[in-house]
Formats: C-alpha cells, structure tokens, sequence
C-alpha cells in the first residue's frame, strides 16, 4: 500500500510512472559474436484501480482456495494435475516434471537475428515493454543504442522470459533501449476472417474527398497525456476523503427492485400448483 | 432487498442476472419487471406454448434506437449454457446440415429462464412435437398496410369470423402488439401444411372478393390503404409470435387476446402494454384447445 500510495502521489504532478529499482533478468545483447551485457527491468504498470476483498464483519482478506467441483471439497497442491482439454470435459493430463521437460531452456542471451526498421511491425503484435540498461560496462550500451538511433533500425530478436520464449523487438526509446515481447502470429486474429466484414466498395471520389479533408482538419500531433483515467481520479478522492474519517454519500442508489417479481413468483406457483 | 432475492432463489433455480438493466427506456422497464411480467402471466402463457419447439428475440441490451446497430437477434438452437433441465427438441436442418435444438417451455422456470435471456418476443409453430408436420392451428395475419390502421384489421377480422363461424370453426383472436390481428383456430392435427395453408388462403380468395379492403395475395401486400390476410405462415416451423409476448415497440405493447366484443372500431395497439396486460384478469383463450375442430377439407 505505502508503495503504491506514493507512485499515485506521484502522478499528480509527473504523467509517467515511478521506476522500479529492481531488474527482473540479467543477460546480455548477442549480435553475432559481439555481446553487451544488460538488465532487465519492468516498466508498464496496470494500475487502474485495484481492490482487495475482504471479509465484511471481521475486515480480513479473503484467500482463493481450489475445491473438487463434484464434492465441493478443498484440494490440497499435491492432489493437483494439468489436464488438457481434447473434447468438452475430456482431458489428457500432465505431470508438471512432463512439462518441464519440453520447456525452452533459460537462456542468459537476447539473440538479434536482423535489423529491422521499426515502424514496419505492426503495434497490434507488441505485447509488452521492458527497460534495458547497461550491466557494468556502459560502452557497448551506448554504441548499440546510438546505432539503432542513427539508422532507425530495430532489432529483431529472441528471449525467454520464466519458461517462455516469446519474439521481440529492441529498439530506441527516450534515450535508453528497451525491449517490447511480441504476440505470435498464431495469437492474433487476422480481420479479413470475420465473415461479417464482407466485400468493402470503394467508396465514390467525391465522397472519398471530403473524408479526406475531414482528416486532414481534426490532424494532430498524438498526446497521452490528454488521455485522464476519470474513474481512477474520482476512486482516489472517495480514497483520500474516506482516510480522513470523512462520510461519503452514495448520490445513486442502485437498488433494483424485485419486490414485485418475487410476489409474482409467488402467486403464480400457487396458481400453477392449483391445477 | 437482499432479503426479496433470497427469497427469489428459493423459488427457482434460474440464476438471475443483470435485473436493473434498462430494457425499455421509454417506459422505465427493467430486466427484473419484464421477468417478472412473464411470471405474472406464465399461467396464461405456459398452456398455449406446451410441446412447441420454440424461436426467440433476444435483446441482450433493451430496446434501442436500431440505427445504432444490431441490438436483437433470432435463436432457434438452444444457446450454450442451456441448463440440463431445459427440454430440448432436435429437428434437422436442411440449410444448415445440422440437428436444431429448440427449447420447449412447459414449466414456470423455462420461461422464467427465457426471459432471463432477455427473449422479449418468443415465437410459436402451428404445431407440436407430437406431430410436427401436422398443424394443430390455422393461423390468419390480418396486417393492414397504412394508411390501413388496426381499425381496418378489425374489421376483416370481423367479417373473417362470421365466415369461419358459418363453416362450423371457432376463431380466436389477439393483437400482434404492431399494427395488425392474428387469428387462430384450434383444430384436430390430420392434415398436412399444404392442405392448412390451401384452406386458410381459398378464405382469404372469398373474403376479397366481397370486400375491395381486402387482398388475398401476397404480390398486393404493399398496396397502401389494403389489409392483407396472411396465408403463407401456415407452413412447417413457420412462427407467430406467442400469445402475451411481448414487442420491441417503445411502449412496451403486448400481442394480447382479446374477447370478440373487444374488437370494434377504436382499438389501438398501445392500449394493450406490458402495465394494462399484466392487469387484465381475463382470459380469452382459456378454452382454446377444448374447442377443437375438425377440419373437413
């Protein structure tokens, strides 16, 4: 809580969010045979706003337990298998030793394959983005980092991160390399399937022209920052008010009324059982 | 309230979901009034619909303006999640090469469940599955063309029960909820669809005949001012909708029976709502399949 509090003091006057000082992974950069050692460290926060359950009449946290779902029974971890669903409620099941067998290897190395120029990957595949710093030495770091600047060029490469390896992009950003994961192919849907799109017309010139200069007017230069997370700002001053010992008054009562159709329910049974 | 829902689960096993959910803005219907109309009349309902497979409207966010999209959409199959004790009946699809599973309602909890789907409209076949090609039902669609208004339809109607009455047949009626009149005749199920759907077009045939408001076929549908008796639904797994179901009108109006003496000159379809219906203690198709007829063709 202390740590979070702060990174949501912080944004008040700062846009950006607080940096970790922990680095998740340390490896180094392979380009053929030239290496850069380097660290890796989270930089994309799901911060939104997030609660906790708790037990109503005594305030404790709730935990998630697993339960049978033919008795209902708590199962303990070592009752647990994998099971693979082949067919609806048929599974092939894995030990997790069988599963780590066939796990890529943790491998120290972000292996660049190619150098690409980074507009051309479409962002709908990046997944996630991790800062990279220098390890030791900051001397290779540089080199490679003012390279990519000057040629505009991204590099295309390998990681695995836990147990899975996913494709990724380094590339320049703010004047430090990070690394974004990639989706892989096979994760994302390519819109010319959904039937429901059908055949598009090309629409009439004149028509196509005014869109055109529709566009051209409402063009301008993209800014985050003009983006506000309202729910977010309103929950952190229900928040602050509520730390203070301060009432809140709820302005909408969402109650729904069922008063009528449980008598409906009612009545209607005792007619129904009549007959 | 709390307290109400308790009460609620222990009273059906439909899990009950999204009640505060606006389904007719105008009026200020929720999902929980529109359950709870249906339960109201259930009693009424839950005969006529016994053993048909039935087709639903779905309006899984209310009514709303259509031009901003799709908001409804058909169901004959079963959706996923059906509950095990929901009745299914498979009938083969020729278009699509597959079973369908239509849901048959003939307890309170399907058609609380139904409505849980936010299935406004629920339609009905001619038939049953005890027969399903046999149709048990004619069925005629008075459907005025405007300027045609339901005055018009009630008085074919009119003139359609005094023929079907000369021919020994007892006719019952309901609004649609829209602008037009069903009329529905109970009848020994022997015969084919073709041979329903000949008869219930020849009475149409005669009715036009006699009167210039009236048009028999269905190429004159669209000309202004006429009523239209529809023939062509008596057909296999052909629908209206059922009686008491609701419309995706914005004053949430009801396909209502109504007794013959109702139906005169100043009938309006808004008269008859989810609020006026749920008052209404009568019910004028009480004996509809105890007067059943047999069809001489």
């Amino acid at each position: 809580m202390g740590q979070q509090e702060e990174n949501l003091e912080q944004d008040q006057d700062k846009t950006s969010a607080a940096a970790p000082s922990r680095s998740i992974w340390s490896g180094s950069i392979t380009i053929g045979l030239v290496n850069v050692p380097v660290k890796l460290f989270s930089m994309i926060y799901d911060k939104g706003v997030s609660f906790h359950f708790l037990h109503k009449p005594d305030g404790q946290p709730l935990k998630y337990v697993k339960m049978c779902t033919k008795d209902d029974k708590i199962v303990p971890w070592n009752e647990v298998v994998r099971g693979y669903e082949v067919a609806k409620n048929e599974y092939i099941t894995f030990e997790k030793a069988e599963l780590d067998a066939v796990r890529p290897e943790s491998d120290k190395r972000i292996r660049i394959s190619k150098f690409v120029d980074y507009f051309s990957v479409d962002p709908i595949y990046f997944d996630r983005t991790y800062a990279l710093l220098p390890d030791k030495s900051k001397d290779a770091y540089t080199l490679l980092l003012n390279a990519l600047q000057k040629t505009n060029k991204a590099g295309a490469c390998r990681i695995t991160l836990r147990t899975k390896e996913y494709p990724a992009l380094l590339h320049p950003y703010k004047g430090a390399l990070v690394l974004t994961t990639l989706r892989y192919a096979y994760d994302v849907v390519d819109p010319r399937d959904f039937e429901k799109l059908g055949k598009l017309e090309i629409p009439q010139k004149a028509e196509l022209d005014l869109a055109v200069k529709i566009v051209k007017d409402l063009s301008g230069e993209f800014d985050i920052t003009e983006f506000k997370d309202s729910y977010m700002e309103k929950v952190q001053e229900l928040v602050k008010q509520k730390a203070k010992g301060e009432k809140i008054t709820v302005t909408q009562a969402p109650e729904v009324e069922v008063k009528g159709l449980m008598v409906a329910l009612r009545e209607t049974l005792k007619q129904l059982e009549k007959k | 309230m709390t307290d109400d829902l308790d009460e609620i689960g222990k009273l059906t096993k439909v899990k009950l979901k999204n009640l505060d959910k606006c389904f007719y803005p105008d009026v200020g219907v929720t999902k929980a009034h529109v359950i709870e109309y249906y339960v109201t009349l259930a009693p009424k309902i839950l005969p006529v619909v016994k053993d048909r497979p039935l087709v639903l409207t779905r309006y899984p966010d209310g009514i709303k303006d259509s031009q901003l999209g799709k908001t409804s959409f058909f169901e004959k199959n079963a959706p996923e999640g059906t509950p095990a004790w929901v009745k299914l009946y498979p009938i083969y699809s020729h278009t699509s090469k597959r079973d369908v599973n239509y849901i048959i309602c003939n307890d309170l909890d399907t058609l609380i469940w139904l409505a849980n789907l936010a299935a406004l409209e629920i339609h009905m076949p001619f038939s049953t599955i005890h027969g399903i090609n046999k149709p048990d039902l004619l069925f005629f669609d008075v459907d005025p063309e405007p300027p045609a208004t339901l005055n018009d339809a009630a008085e074919v109607a009119l003139q359609l029960k005094d023929k079907l009455l000369s021919l020994g047949l007892t006719p019952f009626i309901k609004t649609s909820g829209k602008k037009g009149l069903h009329v529905v005749i109970p009848i020994d199920p022997e015969h084919s669809f073709e041979a329903t759907r000949a008869f219930v077009h020849q009475i149409g045939i005669e009715l036009a005949k006699n009167n210039d408001l009236i048009v028999s076929e269905f190429k004159d549908t669209k000309k202004p001012g006429k009523v239209f008796t529809d023939y062509l639904q008596n057909s296999p797994m052909r629908t209206m909708v059922i009686p008491y179901s609701l419309r995706p009108t914005p004053e949430a109006t009801v396909s209502t029976p109504l007794d013959w003496s109702e139906v005169q000159k100043g009938l309006n379809p808004t008269d008859y709502t989810l609020f006026s219906v749920s008052k209404r203690t009568s019910y004028p198709w009480k004996e509809i399949f105890s007067k059943r007829c047999k069809l001489e063709i």
